[in-house]
């Protein structure tokens, strides 16, 4: 009873801070109630039972990804006012798609039940003894190997791609450079001469 | 193992080359042509192990004739597409190591998602392969256009990725397993509502294929890239997401044929209509091209919605034509440059016959086989198709199909006037690229002469066809 | 061997056509004369080799078409028949490739006339060695194609140019016919190989097939259709106008194509098909019919031409009847030897033609000529070989074969033997009567040419000479050395299964008068000519004064021309210009393509703005069209 309650309001706030993130006129605001969804999923999550994600996504999207959005937003500081411009515009059209998709969904998946043995055949092995995090580790590194190595590979793009695209290499400013600067040589940069008088020095650079 | 000795060989080597990258300067082309030998010697070892089938990881990841056949498309698509883009990254500076290797990163997702027979690993590899041609859409990071295709494209990808992955979802929520040969197992018992999560993934997988109403990114993107990834677009990942289509129609919901046979020719049909009929007001080459790639996607998909073995096996050979024809007309693209800049509009080929004849004429023969007019490849791909269309009596999509190639004629016959009977402006540079005029002759040749021997591809794609499942 | 007697003309076209300016005008003639003198050195070879020891060989190049039922591959198919077009194709096209060297001496474009001539010697061996319909037909259109070129090689005249197109159009008629024969053949069949087809002949000689509601035998249409295809490309009458006209081309190519090599296609394509015509009665007659028809309609025409390239035109046209009556008498053997003759003596009567119009420099009216003999006596001896040759001068090749195309028509129990006896007779004499008078207002009688000076005229260079005595020698000896082979005794065991008789031919007794008949003809023609043509010209006069109209029916060639012109050229002209200005450009472009394009065209104004650049719109698109497939789903 208590479980279900509780339920019920996690559930209430995601499905309504979730709207409060495309509905708020402040980008800032947004960013908070985005934050306010995570909590309250990362909230389900431990409800039943998977303790290691509902942590994670506190940990990486709260904690690292939110905040991280919550600066840039605060910095770039944009003319955002014009974003929702045609939003009106389109909603009533928007909103009759998403009323038909919605409707049709519920004829087909509310006729239909779950079906009674679904956690039995589930490939998931439940066992109350290990922890969460015990148990995603052994399968992570046995059965889940290749998919566990491709999120590794698509990780590693999004690196290279994030890199790539941002670091510009400017060939108009002066860096400072450790290595060269502590092992120049004394011959390097100073020479000697006699020079003529009359004639002076000539500079070569 | 031995069937696995590719895949390990791609990722290793790109991780090799991406070391070698960062800490060896200036060595793209070193690595650039390290890839190509790589790929070469690739199509050997699957050449050899051909006629092998096995799965592995628990079923879910599978090797077999199909995997094989695309397998060794893709990577004749992404050869020559290095071959021809090589002078114009050069003249682009757009030479970084990280460009080669993120082409390698992308062909290790292609040949995850033509192998999945899981929900996730399909996933996977389809987003590897997206997230590296999102970061190519926008490698030109001096022209607003490429980030905005970049940018375009990623959203909208994200898009479809989402609508794909909710379809998954509701497929394993139906199915408890993303593993294909359960899901098609669990389709006696699951009922209609598997059809949703049907429509959810074919909407992820056309959006990939950039069939209608999924293809609106297409056209921008294909403009704003820079031209060698443009190439890249229009062949590889369509081959792979074409391979994901099939297995994941014919394996886990191959007792459903009606339903999905129903929505692919909805969308198939568009695709036909729509690129004949915007194609005509392009007047960017790469523009078109793009609309030409939807109608073709169009086509492919016609002969998919057949679902018989003959119509497989003309999909293989359509699939198969278009990359040469594809290869072709790209290579003819890179060839117009003058000092360095290139010319994408169509009115830039005017009098191309005057001071280009080989080129003119190759890209003439591209048209007209991408048109397909006999007796070039393009006309042997369509005939296939259509006559396997008819051979089931779906009689109303084989005449849309021919009304539609006929409309298409028009702006392709567009271009060759403009070549041939345009006046000429100033001229092009010569092509001196070794690695263009090798891809060029490659497919020109195959064009030109396919129909002394159609029946050695035929037979091929027939064996493939057969073979599966 | 086989592979490089059809592959060597196609490469030396090649290498000729494409690569001339790299390799020269001298290099190309020699290397496309090589090549065909090779490929007739190994025909001859395979000839022999046949006549020793007659076996069916068969090489594949590859598989050409694999879709459903049909199964098709391209390969090479030898048999006698096979072996015998090969010598005539191959020997023929290396005397007349080398006799062009000669004759083309003077001509800007030498690569491509040797191009053009190489293409289509392979576009012929290609039709000879088919094994099956659609190769066959592939060669049949290479042919039509390259004697297209060859017409209008000289693409600046006017009338070159309409005699290529004429050619072609004709042509394309007769196509037709064979085209539906090759549908009906795979429809009854389910195949088109020769040998499959053949071998099920018998099978269906009883089928009928409904046309208009009438019962038909199914063999006998088929065997229609092909010889209507036989016909286009034989210039049998109906079909014969584009012949005459085709002489506007270069006198080698009027000797290689349109006398001795490819209008005979049409004479192979029966004989092959003669499993099937064997057993189709009424085919059979209507070829013996249309043949001899032929046969006596061109000898008439000839007698009153003043063109020497028209004259030997008409001749090769009533030839050609002759090898169709004997084909439809069911002496298929007869008509091939008649070919072979045929084709070395008329090639000499060509080339001789070309030799004097060479020395007269482009002169070709007979009535402008005369008294040259001595001028070119080379030429004139050859030519008189030739015509003996022609007329079946007793012992000259003609002689053998035009004799057993009469006597098998006077054994033959078809319908129209006796037509056909006494019309083979008739044009005997009246083709001997010609021939004379070819000979005789050429190189007798006065000098008339009033252009030039008779010291210009000079005789040929030896490259050219030496082609035609080596024809000569095939004039005066190919009859006598192979008649035994051929019809004799041993021709069952040479002829193999490539003929194919329902009724085992008999050998008769011949007639004594029979045999004296024709030769005492052909000989009593020489001095009747010579008093008609030189000795007093004022019989012919009286002669033509009194018969009018028939002379001027002769001259028009039976009006055949202004028939058709009257009756199709005209009138598909005016219904032409009634369904372009009022069907095509009235209703069909105002609705159709014109009317199609434009909203097309608005259409695609459309589309293209719907393409705006937005990133909301296209995601919105998306999920439209989720939703649109969803409903779908749902409705269906």
């Amino acid at each position: 009873m208590v479980h279900a309650l509780i339920f019920y309001v996690f559930s209430a706030i995601a499905i309504l801070s979730a709207i409060m993130v495309i509905s708020s006129k402040n980008t800032v605001h947004s960013v908070f109630f985005l934050i306010l969804a995570f909590i309250s999923v990362a909230s389900l999550f431990i409800m039943i039972g998977a303790e290691f994600i509902g942590m994670i996504l506190l940990i990486v999207y709260v904690g690292a990804v939110a905040v991280l959005f919550l600066f840039v937003v605060m910095m770039l500081e944009g003319n955002f006012k014009n974003v929702k411009h045609g939003f009106l515009q389109y909603l009533p059209f928007g909103a009759f798609i998403g009323a038909v998709v919605l409707f049709e969904i519920v004829i087909i998946i509310g006729a239909w039940k779950y079906k009674p043995n679904l956690i039995r055949v589930s490939s998931i092995p439940y066992n109350v003894s290990t922890t969460n995090t015990q148990s995603l580790g052994k399968l992570i590194y046995t059965d889940y190997i290749l998919a566990f190595q491709l999120s590794g590979l698509i990780l590693l793009v999004a690196m290279i791609g994030a890199i790539l695209l941002t670091f510009n290499k400017r060939s108009d400013l002066k860096r400072q450079d450790i290595a060269t600067q502590s092992s120049r040589e004394r011959n390097d940069s100073i020479y000697l001469t006699d020079p003529e008088s009359g004639k002076g020095v000539k500079v070569n650079d | 193992m031995n069937l696995l000795i590719p895949e390990f060989a791609l990722i290793i080597s790109s991780l090799g080359l991406l070391m070698l990258g960062v800490f060896k300067k200036n060595s793209q082309k070193l690595i650039n042509n390290f890839i190509l030998v790589l790929l070469v010697i690739l199509i050997g070892i699957i050449g050899v192990n051909y006629k092998d089938n096995q799965n592995f990881f628990n079923n879910t990841y599978s090797v077999d004739l199909l995997s094989n056949f695309m397998k060794i498309t893709v990577l004749i698509a992404v050869i020559f597409t290095n071959l021809i883009s090589s002078q114009y990254l050069r003249n682009q500076s757009l030479t970084r190591f990280e460009y080669s290797i993120l082409i390698l990163f992308s062909v290790v997702g292609m040949f995850t998602m033509i192998s999945a027979n899981n929900l996730i690993i399909f996933y996977l590899g389809l987003e590897l392969q997206s997230l590296c041609l999102y970061i190519l859409a926008s490698i030109n990071t001096t022209s607003v256009k490429s980030s905005e295709a970049g940018l375009k494209y990623f959203v909208l990808g994200s898009l479809s990725s989402g609508l794909l992955l909710y379809g998954c979802s509701l497929v394993y929520g139906f199915t408890g397993s993303t593993d294909y040969y359960v899901i098609a197992n669990s389709f006696l018992t699951s009922g209609d509502a598997l059809k949703f999560g049907l429509v959810f993934i074919l909407c992820g997988i056309a959006f990939k294929i950039s069939a209608v109403p999924f293809h609106m990114w297409a056209p921008d993107v294909y403009e704003g890239s820079p031209t060698s990834v443009t190439t890249f677009f229009a062949m590889a990942p369509k081959i792979a997401a074409l391979a994901a289509l099939i297995r994941f129609l014919h394996i886990p919901y191959a007792n459903f044929y009606a339903d999905w046979k129903a929505i692919i020719i909805v969308i198939s049909i568009a695709s036909m209509i729509l690129s004949a009929v915007a194609a005509i007001g392009q007047n960017n080459i790469k523009r078109l091209m793009a609309f030409s790639s939807i109608g073709h996607i169009g086509f492919i998909l016609a002969g998919l919605a057949v679902g018989t073995k003959q119509s497989l096996s003309a999909v293989l050979v359509y699939v198969f034509i278009y990359v040469l024809m594809n290869i072709g007309t790209f290579a003819c693209i890179m060839c117009i440059h003058r000092k360095g800049a290139y010319f994408e509009k169509i009115s830039d080929l005017s009098g191309l016959s005057k001071n280009h004849p080989v080129v003119a004429f190759s890209l003439s023969m591209l048209m007209f086989s991408l048109a397909g007019i006999p007796p070039l490849a393009g006309f042997f791909a369509k005939f296939y198709i259509i006559s396997s269309i008819i051979e089931q009596k779906i009689y109303y999509l084989a005449v849309i199909g021919l009304i539609s190639a006929v409309i298409s004629a028009f702006y392709y016959l567009r271009v060759i006037k403009v070549i041939y009977f345009d006046q000429p402006v100033d001229n092009y540079d010569p092509v001196e690229n070794i690695g263009i005029k090798f891809s060029l002759a490659v497919a020109i040749i195959f064009i030109l002469f396919y129909f002394i021997q159609p029946s050695l591809l035929s037979n091929i794609a027939d064996n493939v066809a057969l073979n599966f499942k | 061997m086989v592979y490089a007697i059809l592959f060597l003309p196609l490469l030396g076209s090649i290498l000729a056509g494409l690569f001339n300016k790299q390799i020269g005008d001298k290099t190309s003639q020699i290397l496309t004369s090589t090549f065909i003198v090779i490929g007739a050195c190994l025909s001859i070879l395979i000839l022999l080799r046949t006549i020793e020891h007659a076996e069916v060989l068969q090489y594949p190049i590859f598989d050409f078409v694999n879709s459903g039922s049909l199964k098709l591959h391209w390969s090479i198919y030898v048999d006698s028949l096979t072996a015998v077009m090969l010598v005539v194709v191959n020997s023929v096209s290396a005397l007349v490739h080398i006799y062009s060297i000669g004759y083309m001496s003077h001509d800007p474009h030498k690569p491509r006339f040797f191009a053009y001539l190489s293409l289509f010697t392979f576009a012929m061996l290609s039709l000879i060695t088919a094994d099956n319909f659609l190769q066959m037909f592939f060669g049949w259109e290479g042919v039509g194609v390259a004697s297209y070129l060859l017409i209008g090689f000289w693409f600046h005249k006017e009338s070159a140019n309409n005699a290529s197109i004429k050619a072609f159009i004709v042509n394309r008629v007769g196509d037709f016919g064979l085209l539906i024969a090759m549908f009906l053949i795979f429809s009854t069949f389910g195949t088109l190989n020769f040998h499959d087809v053949f071998i099920h002949a018998a099978e269906f000689s009883k089928k009928t097939i409904h046309i208009f509601g009438e019962e038909f035998n199914l063999i006998t249409v088929i065997c229609l259709f092909l010889f209507m295809g036989a016909m286009g490309k034989s210039a049998q009458i109906i079909l014969h106008t584009w012949l005459p006209d085709a002489m506007e081309g270069p006198t080698p190519v009027s000797a290689l194509i349109h006398a001795a090599t490819m209008v005979t296609a049409g004479v192979f394509l029966v004989v092959r098909c003669s499993p099937l015509f064997e057993y189709s009665k009424d085919a059979l007659n209507v070829v013996a019919f249309v043949g001899a028809t032929t046969a006596i309609f061109a000898a008439t025409i000839a007698i009153v031409q003043t063109d020497i390239k028209r004259i030997i035109a008409y001749s090769t046209c009533s030839q050609l009847g002759y090898m169709f009556f004997a084909a439809g008498m069911g002496a298929y053997n007869v008509a091939i030897f008649h070919l072979f003759t045929h084709a070395f003596f008329k090639a000499l009567l060509f080339l001789g033609a070309g030799s004097v119009i060479h020395g007269f420099h482009d002169e070709q009216d007979i009535n402008h000529m005369g008294g040259v003999w001595k001028k070119l006596p080379f030429t004139y001896v050859l030519m008189i070989i030739g015509t003996l040759a022609l007329t079946g001068f007793p012992l000259f090749a003609g002689f053998y074969s035009k004799d057993a195309i009469i006597e098998s028509a006077f054994f033959s129990k078809s319908f129209f033997s006796g037509y056909a006896f006494v019309i083979g007779i008739l044009t005997a004499f009246i083709t001997a009567i010609y021939s004379w008078r070819l000979i005789y207002k050429t190189f007798h009688g006065k000098y008339n040419n009033t252009h030039m000076d008779i010291s210009k005229v000079h005789e040929s260079g030896l490259v050219m000479l030496i082609p035609l005595i080596l024809l000569s020698l095939g004039a005066v000896f190919s009859g006598y050395l192979f008649h035994n082979i051929y019809l004799g005794e041993e021709s069952t065991k040479f002829w193999g299964t490539s003929i194919f008789f329902l009724e085992k031919m008999k050998e008769q007794e011949v007639p004594e008068w029979l045999t004296i008949l024709t030769p005492t003809l052909v000989i009593s023609s020489i001095p009747i000519s010579y008093y008609l043509f030189l000795g007093n010209n004022n019989v012919v006069k009286t002669i033509v004064d009194m018969n009018k109209p028939v002379h001027n029916f002769l001259v028009k060639k039976w009006y055949f021309d202004e028939l058709y012109e009257y009756l199709f050229v005209n009138n598909a002209k005016r219904i032409g210009v009634f369904f372009w200005q009022k069907g095509d450009v009235g209703t069909i472009d105002a609705y159709g393509p014109d009317g199609i394009s434009n909203s097309v065209k608005k259409i695609a104004g459309q589309a293209s703005k719907f393409q705006s650049g937005y990133l909301y719109h296209y995601a919105f698109v998306i999920l439209i069209g989720v939703a649109l497939i969803v409903t779908v789903l749902m409705i269906l």
